[in-house]
């Protein structure tokens, strides 16, 4: 029997995959970490989520 | 015979309404930890847990193996042969192998010597979660040392005797305590006059790449912040700590170990199969969200990230050697009695 493969392991390499969206995500918050509220960055994190949702329908 | 039982007979109401007639003042009883922060339920829980996949568990011993050879080497600087040694808090008995490695002598030409384990003669290794302690129980290191296991019910209150043991050690399971001044305290009676305790804890900064990361993405998803990452003792907390236990002659160290990871989810996995999870009491019932995971990632990698794609993780060691007191000790000299400058030996300019 194959080992199964845990589920935060599918989402590691689906996160993986999506570095570029993830690296434009943490500019934005590194760029002014001082002043975070919620959904500073929201439209970088929905593309980065959109990037993730895409990759791991694939997988 | 069972003695009858009167329980199953009583009437169901008579146990479960039972109304608290009887008040008193909110004291704080002796004894009990005045601070709660860690679920030790939780910790064992983790740990047996961790412990239940012995071969990803033995692959996540780097850390625990090195920091136990880095704390026992510290035993070749006392001379002397100790009769009975605990190891406090044992995890898989990773200080009980570190001793019977072939010691490493940095002087190439009598690389023969024997492994520190010849330097006891009997090393009791305690600890709570019994899947942890008997991990390793029937791997060759076993033979090589006079070792005795056992399962302590909870690692707060130590059930052995006052002045039983030669040396204390303790690898690597301090910070999940959550009374330390107590147990130093009992630490210190159950040592000999005169006897060594040796321990190695996380401190301060261990980790923050990650308490930071998550502190940030918690933040810009959810508009809050859940703990994650323990509060640990800071260095200059540990010298007051011994000191209030009793300890003489302290002394106390850091060390930074650093290790690169894939990918933060990499990291989590490592600590989790450690049995080092998240076991703050005040901590989110189930994972963390998948969406403040995701934008952990992000900002790790951007912080703190290396240049070939990995990131850092920092451990922090705090390593302490205090002595319980004991008649014909040494004892450091009165303020004030030195005769020599110490400039004059060492040189170095005045301050301006």
């Amino acid at each position: 029997m194959p080992s199964r493969t845990r589920p935060i392991e599918r989402f590691a390499q689906a996160v993986a995959k999506c570095s570029a969206e993830a690296s434009v995500y943490g500019k934005c918050i590194v760029a002014d970490y001082n002043s975070i509220h919620k959904d500073k960055c929201l439209t970088e994190f929905l593309r980065l989520k959109d990037c993730y949702l895409v990759v791991a329908k694939k997988s | 015979m069972k003695p009858a039982k009167l329980r199953p007979f009583l009437p169901r109401p008579a146990i479960r309404q039972r109304i608290c007639l009887s008040r008193s003042y909110a004291v704080q009883a002796p004894g009990t930890p005045t601070l709660q922060v860690f679920n030790r339920n939780t910790k064992y829980l983790q740990k047996e847990r961790a412990a239940a996949n012995v071969e990803r568990s033995r692959k996540v011993d780097y850390l625990k193996d090195e920091v136990a050879m880095r704390l026992s080497e510290r035993l070749l600087d006392i001379d002397r042969h100790f009769n009975h040694v605990l190891d406090l808090g044992a995890n898989s008995c990773n200080i009980a192998r570190a001793l019977t490695l072939p010691d490493p002598d940095p002087d190439p030409s009598k690389t023969s010597s024997p492994p520190l384990s010849s330097r006891l003669s009997h090393l009791t290794a305690a600890e709570s979660s019994r899947g942890m302690l008997y991990r390793d129980a029937d791997l060759p290191f076993n033979k090589d040392i006079n070792l005795t296991r056992e399962v302590l019910d909870d690692e707060e209150r130590l059930p052995f005797e006052a002045n039983t043991f030669d040396a204390v050690l303790s690898s690597l399971s301090m910070h999940w305590i959550n009374d330390l001044p107590s147990l130093l305290a009992q630490i210190n009676n159950v040592l000999k006059p005169d006897a060594p305790f040796m321990g190695a804890m996380f401190g301060g900064d261990t980790l923050y790449e990650l308490r930071t990361s998550l502190q940030l993405a918690d933040m810009e998803r959810r508009g809050g912040v859940s703990p994650h990452v323990s509060p640990l003792a800071d260095v200059r907390d540990m010298g007051g700590l011994l000191q209030k236990a009793g300890f003489k002659m302290l002394t106390i160290d850091v060390d930074d170990i650093i290790v690169d990871y894939p990918d933060t989810l990499a990291l989590m996995q490592d600590l989790q199969a450690m049995g080092e999870s998240n076991a703050i009491l005040g901590r989110e019932a189930g994972a963390i969200k998948r969406d403040v995971l995701l934008a952990n990632e992000g900002i790790y990698r951007e912080f703190y990230g290396n240049e070939d794609g990995s990131i850092p993780a920092t451990f922090r060691m705090i390593y302490m050697i205090g002595w319980k007191e004991g008649p014909n000790q040494a004892k450091p000299l009165p303020r004030g009695s030195g005769q020599i400058n110490i400039t004059d030996i060492l040189g170095g300019g005045e301050v301006k």
